[in-house]
């Protein structure tokens, strides 16, 4: 839905791509594209007023910079306007801190409890969580379920209805942990009691961060019960859950620029491992509907170092299963390929959600398989003859089918680049994209 | 709940109002001789021309399309400010508008109640009827199998306690089946609940087959003669193939009398997306609207009603087993628009 939006935004920038001077109308236009998709992606309506309206004064008034297009100069105010907006990203520290979590009901602070527990173990720290959550039937059990999963200690009293002499007795059996995380008990901001005893947890425990969970589903509510968290405890993050649905989180958004803090994590599955950093720019084209080709272009450039791949003599024609292998090890290290094509702007092409987790799947086996040749056969594949193939399914582990299949994956790859060539020597992402799409 | 969208609704009634008041005062009152009345031309036509002609033969008063636009753009924001979803505001201005442009009037009719009745109708027209769930189970043959379907962290498994809590101060005997073998916790949390509210639960261990327990709560209904029977069911996203094939296994497995989609009452756009994939895959009998007591603007009651077309059965008011109220959506627009409406 927002995609088609996104598009639309796209086609009022397309209208100023052949102008030479700015055009009111068209900015205009844009700039009512733009709030039609701020507002669905629930983006507060003050909010968006105040931000077309500045956009619409620097489209106007500002000399785009010499060399550069007046497409690519409103489109950078955009940009900079929603970035200014978003606040940087929270940092994090590894080190010794106590944490709060704080939210409505059902945002989603429990899981998020356990994924941060996560988060902080992978680290290298020692974590521990307590569980202050004495209304909900069934918290505690949820969290010592998740925390067990994990080994983390979670301290909990089960009967005791005081949340604030939990947390006292909770701190003090946990004294020597490096980081602590607090669940809570979920309210809105206007129970009363219920903001007294956040307060008072607040105070009690000295917490070195509150955050705020906000379901990515949250409306224009979104900004009046930050502003009412913030007032209570000084919320200094803001985390956003239930990512992976169809919601933009336009609400998390509002609520982080009420709050003046940055967002911190976004959650975005049901498992324990499903918490990433977040990242402002791929969450402002996510809101928009648009790819962000610069994140993935930044992030391929950070990972994939000169050693790694030898674009160019690929480029030439000179594809070897060895590059494939460099290759594959490079996207992972980019991170999951749901992750990357969710970066590029595929806008209108349905990728299945399921064809992501077999296409990972089936590229750990692929590398398994590689790893069960021959230096020769990686650099020279058409060495490779039946009784070879047959050698090396059984080192791998894996049946000659999937040899064979790997084989013709790599002339695909091959075929793919020597089309890209063909292309200008430009990459041609869509094209390799639909090669791939053929597999 | 709705407060401070009755609160702005009025304000655009009157806004709404004095253009049209602006509107007659602009006519000028010259007595011009006119041809023959013809009959009333259609609503483009509505020339300066047009209107004296009206105006003298009928003395009656057109509203022109100009004259509503920018209390209609104000109206179109409030209800944004509100959370009703783009593709519902859209609706509810588009039809504000086709019925008040052209509309004509005689001079003496208060210009209030044209602009009451233009938004009552509209509004209405988008929430559709409520759902007299008393009515429904006592029509039907016994057991009433009713499943919750919704997205994680709604408040689907508070909700059955409530309707359980309900039904039973109404006189009906329910059982609870905890459908939900995901989420850590669940069971014990609808144990606890069930327990407070004096209710049989039908449970299996965490990561059991959710539609055998359903079913088995079905049986032991039908066993032992219970009028109700409430199915929770695990948190799900829409957009997740295999679980909402689960689903559809479930609704096949103990073939649910009404499906009822748990939604809350805050959240924003994805309410109309997520209400209408689950619409296509389970689909949805009524509609119950939590977390409705955090100062909610109740929009999302508009767009879901708007997007599905399905009556809205109860709203989620509080933590207390008994905050639960039935939804009346005439109720509802009379408060909206004062109480004399």
């Amino acid at each position: 839905m927002l995609d088609r939006l996104g598009s639309g935004l796209k086609d009022a920038l397309k209208k100023l791509a052949g102008k030479t001077v700015i055009d009111k109308a068209a900015v205009d236009e844009l700039v009512r594209d733009l709030q039609r998709a701020l507002l669905q992606a629930d983006v507060n309506v003050k909010l968006v007023m105040g931000l077309s309206q500045s956009i619409k004064q620097r489209a106007l008034d500002e000399e785009p910079p010499k060399g550069m297009g007046v497409r690519e100069h409103v489109l950078r105010i955009v940009y900079q306007e929603l970035v200014a907006l978003m606040g940087n990203a929270a940092e994090v520290q590894l080190g010794p801190q106590t944490i709060l979590m704080a939210g409505l009901q059902g945002s989603g602070k429990t899981t998020t409890t356990a994924k941060l527990a996560r988060f902080f173990q992978r680290k290298g720290l020692r974590v521990a969580v307590v569980c202050a959550d004495v209304f909900r039937p069934g918290a505690y059990d949820q969290l010592l379920h998740l925390c067990s999963q994990i080994n983390v200690p979670c301290y909990g009293e089960p009967g005791n209805e005081d949340a604030v002499s939990i947390v006292k007795n909770g701190l003090a059996k946990h004294a020597g942990t490096e980081v602590v995380i607090i669940d809570t008990q979920g309210r809105h901001a206007l129970e009363d009691d219920l903001i007294d005893e956040i307060i008072a947890l607040n105070t009690l425990s000295k917490a070195t961060h509150r955050w705020l969970v906000i379901d990515a589903a949250l409306g224009q509510q979104a900004r009046d019960q930050a502003r009412r968290f913030h007032e209570a405890i000084q919320i200094d993050g803001v985390i956003i859950t239930k990512m992976d649905g169809t919601a933009k989180g336009g609400g998390a958004l509002s609520a982080v620029s009420e709050t003046q803090s940055g967002i911190v994590f976004i959650g975005s599955g049901e498992t324990i491992d499903d918490l990433e950093r977040f990242e402002p720019n791929g969450f402002i084209s996510r809101l928009l509907g648009m790819g962000d080709l610069k994140a993935l272009v930044e992030r391929a450039e950070e990972v994939i170092g000169d050693q790694d791949v030898d674009v160019n003599a690929m480029l030439r024609g000179k594809f070897s299963l060895r590059d494939m292998y460099k290759q594959m090890e490079a996207v992972k290290k980019m991170g999951p390929l749901k992750q990357v094509l969710g970066m590029l702007p595929l806008g209108g092409m349905d990728i299945p959600q399921d064809a992501f987790d077999v296409t990972s799947q089936k590229m750990e086996r692929y590398r398994v398989v590689m790893d069960s040749m021959t230096p020769d056969e990686l650099d020279n594949p058409s060495v490779i003859s039946g009784s070879r193939i047959h050698r090396i399914a059984l080192g791998a582990g894996a049946a000659p089918e999937e040899v064979r299949e790997l084989l013709k994956y790599y002339k695909t790859m091959q075929r793919a680049l020597k089309g890209m060539r063909g292309a200008g020597g430009k990459f041609n992402m869509q094209r390799m994209l639909k090669k791939f799409g053929g597999m | 709940m709705f407060d401070s969208l009755r609160e702005k609704l009025q304000g655009v009634q009157e806004k709404l109002g004095f253009s049209i008041k602006k509107a007659e005062e602009n006519v000028p009152v010259a007595p011009q001789p006119s041809p023959a009345p013809k009959k009333q031309e259609k609503k483009s036509s509505s020339t300066l021309v047009d209107r004296m002609k009206v105006f003298v033969t009928e003395r009656e008063l057109v509203i022109s399309e100009k004259d509503i636009a920018e209390p209609l753009a104000d109206l179109e924001l409030i209800l944004l400010e509100s959370d009703v979803a783009l593709p519902a505001v859209d609706a509810i201005v588009g039809t504000m508008r086709s019925d008040l442009v052209g509309s004509h009037r005689k001079m003496g009719t208060p210009v209030d109640e044209i602009v009451v009745h233009t938004l009552k109708h509209a509004l209405l027209d988008v929430l559709g009827e409520g759902f007299d769930i008393k009515a429904y189970i006592s029509a039907h043959e016994r057991p009433v199998k009713m499943l919750f379907t919704g997205v994680n962290g709604t408040g689907k498994t508070t909700t059955i306690a409530k309707v359980a809590h309900y039904l039973k101060a109404n006189g009906f005997s329910v059982v609870i089946g905890s459908g939900d073998t995901f989420r850590a916790g669940a069971n014990e949390q609808m144990k606890t609940h069930a327990d407070r509210v004096g209710v049989k639960v039908i449970r299996h261990q965490q990561g059991a087959d959710p539609s055998a327990v359903l079913f088995d709560a079905v049986e032991y209904a039908r066993a032992h003669g219970i009028d109700v029977v409430l199915a929770d069911t695990a948190g799900r996203f829409h957009n997740r193939a295999n679980l909402m094939n689960q689903l559809e296994k479930i609704r096949r497995v103990m073939k649910p009398d009404l499906v009822v989609y748990v939604d809350e009452a805050v959240a924003g756009n994805d309410a109309v997306i997520r209400a209408d994939e689950f619409n296509a895959a389970v689909g949805t009998d009524a509609v119950v609207l939590t977390k409705a007591d955090m100062d909610t603007k109740g929009g999302a009651a508009i767009s879901i009603a708007h997007t599905i077309g399905k009556p809205i059965m109860f709203l989620g008011v509080g933590q207390g087993y008994g905050d639960i109220v039935p939804f009346s959506p005439e109720r509802v627009v009379a408060e909206l628009l004062g109480a004399d409406a």
